[in-house]
């Protein structure tokens, strides 16, 4: 046993050890730290390599859904309160706690007035998923004993999903609304669906993955019908298409600072107060953002959010109008030069800022990792680890070989032209490499109907 | 009241000028291939908006706007030049 176990850590020992991968702070180093360590990697003038891929620069960044940039903007406002006010703004004794507290408070009035709400109403959190599980769980776990149900479609962010599946496993009944091919949901089905006992109506504002807008206005028009509480999930359409909490008459709404030029690790829920909406706070402690979410408030971060609401608000129009035409001029590129092209999701009710395409006869992973020097994903982040095709895409009862090659190209405020072209340009010539290679594509070509093949199960 | 309506009064043309010039001039020193070209074109573009401007007051809130903007983004053409990356945009790498 002892002389076993000898044996194997001297093979441990002489066996050659792989070679640590590259650190991957020093990939972020500064030019002015970069002086000082070694060089991370190969010359600067050859470009990049991580994880095995070289490119020669900073990919173009087309993923605008998973996270955008700080605007300079908002770490302008921020760095203040990274600096020399670093109260905490729940201090009441000393101008440190005044000044952040100031500033927080100035911070959510800005989120206020971005969604036509009271700065009362409002309070920060971590970041959409966590305003979502507070609704979610909250509200359920809060009217536990008079309401037993969760209204929700198929299409929600993994985070809304998982808090209903938790509901479920404590014994709530969920219904999950399936979706048309376009996204949207059915409000026939909706307003069926609904029953004496159900607490929560959960439907995101603006999809992550395909960009599709749901009809809020009619959703919340329907919840009051039946004084069911209305939750919708905003964090891709806060700063992106007008919100206005009365228009849209929601009890609840998730919001995200990392999505509109905000930082990360910042977001905001909005809790209506006439009629007053009650949840069980997932977190207990100081009672700080009245009780619902305790933790010390991360001052610059709400400070940044507010800039970047502050910023939305003055430059929706303007972004919109630019994003758009980024969108059409994308989307003509590519349609001009390649076929088969689809777009997931209706065109016509969706965020402008997303184009999530799916490319016959290619195999999506190839396309993907082809495209390295354009950063895009083929969904959502959280799941773009794993090999399934979106959930969201199968939703919408897109074929299975459509799934698995979609791309989601997210376009932001700090687009240009130029991106999008050689976006296109990278994407049609990535496309028709992998079409050359493809026995599909050829088949397709002699007039062959794919669908007519018996594939050998596997 | 009255001294804040001296304040405004509306800057003249070589004042604007000279703003854009600045703004423009800062612009190209974001080593950021994005925030310099959208620097550069928000500043165009905002220019443009407020050519059509009439009222004074209204044409002194735009400067006042567009000096406040050109601090900041003095500020931060320096905060981004301490942080550059090593490796430029593929968009500014030649082929």
């Amino acid at each position: 046993m002892m002389a076993s176990k000898l044996l194997a850590s001297a093979l441990r020992r002489s066996s050659p050890s792989p070679a640590p991968p590259p650190p991957l702070r020093r990939l972020l180093s500064t030019a002015a730290a970069a002086a000082a360590v070694a060089e991370p990697y190969e010359e600067a003038s050859s470009g990049v390599v991580m994880k095995g891929v070289r490119i020669s620069g900073r990919p173009l960044y087309l993923d605008m859904q998973a996270t955008s940039p700080v605007d300079p903007r908002v770490l302008d406002a921020m760095l203040p309160y990274y600096l020399h006010r670093y109260g905490n703004p729940h201090s009441r004794t000393h101008l440190y706690g005044w000044e952040s507290d100031l500033a927080v408070e100035s911070a959510r009035a800005r989120v206020a007035a971005l969604v036509g709400a009271s700065p009362k109403e409002l309070v920060f959190t971590s970041g959409a998923t966590e305003s979502n599980n507070i609704s979610v769980k909250g509200v359920m776990h809060f009217y536990r004993d008079k309401k037993r149900h969760v209204i929700t479609t198929q299409t929600e962010h993994k985070c809304v999903l998982d808090s209903c599946r938790h509901l479920q496993q404590e014994g709530f009944d969920v219904t999950y609304l399936p979706v048309g091919p376009d996204g949207i949901i059915d409000l026939d089905r909706l307003r069926s669906a609904i029953r004496p006992d159900t607490g929560l109506v959960s439907v995101m504002a603006v999809n992550n993955e395909i960009g599709v807008i749901q009809p809020m206005e009619e959703i919340g028009g329907i919840c009051k019908e039946f004084n069911v509480p209305f939750h919708t999930d905003a964090a891709q359409a806060l700063g992106k298409i007008p919100i206005d909490v009365d228009k849209w008459n929601v009890s609840l709404m998730s919001l995200s600072g990392h999505k509109i030029y905000a930082p990360k690790g910042i977001g905001a829920l909005y809790m209506r107060r006439r009629p007053r909406i009650r949840v069980e706070p997932q977190m207990n402690g100081g009672g700080q953002e009245r009780g619902i979410r305790s933790g010390t408030v991360p001052t610059p971060l709400v400070v940044g959010m507010g800039a970047a609401c502050k910023l939305a608000m003055k430059e929706m129009e303007y972004d919109h109008r630019r994003i758009s035409a980024l969108q059409e001029r994308l989307l003509n590129g590519i349609r001009g030069k390649i076929d088969g092209v689809v777009v997931n999701g209706s065109m016509e009710r969706r965020y402008t800022g997303n184009l999530n395409l799916s490319f016959a006869y290619v195999e999506g992973e190839s396309l993907l990792m082809g495209l390295k020097e354009v950063a895009v994903s083929s969904g959502s982040a959280c799941t773009s680890a794993s090999l399934e095709p979106s959930y969201v895409l199968r939703a919408l009862g897109v074929e299975e070989d459509m799934a698995h090659t979609s791309i989601r190209y997210g376009i932001g405020r700090f687009t240009t032209e130029e991106e999008i072209d050689r976006a296109v340009e990278l994407t049609v010539q990535q496309v028709e490499k992998l079409r050359e290679m493809s026995p599909l594509y050829e088949m397709v070509k002699d007039g062959i109907d794919i669908k007519s093949i018996q594939w050998a199960q596997h | 009241m009255a001294s804040a309506a001296a304040a405004a009064a509306a800057p003249s043309k070589p004042e604007v000028l000279a703003l854009l010039r600045s703004l423009l001039r800062t612009a190209r020193e974001f080593h950021d291939y994005n925030v310099r070209e959208y620097t550069k074109r928000r500043v165009l573009d905002g220019f443009r908006l407020s050519k059509g401007l009439a009222d004074p007051s209204a044409i002194a809130a735009a400067f006042a706007d567009g000096k406040s903007q050109l601090e900041v983004a003095r500020r931060q053409a320096v905060v981004y030049s301490l942080y550059a990356p090593e490796v430029k945009s593929v968009m500014e790498v030649q082929r």
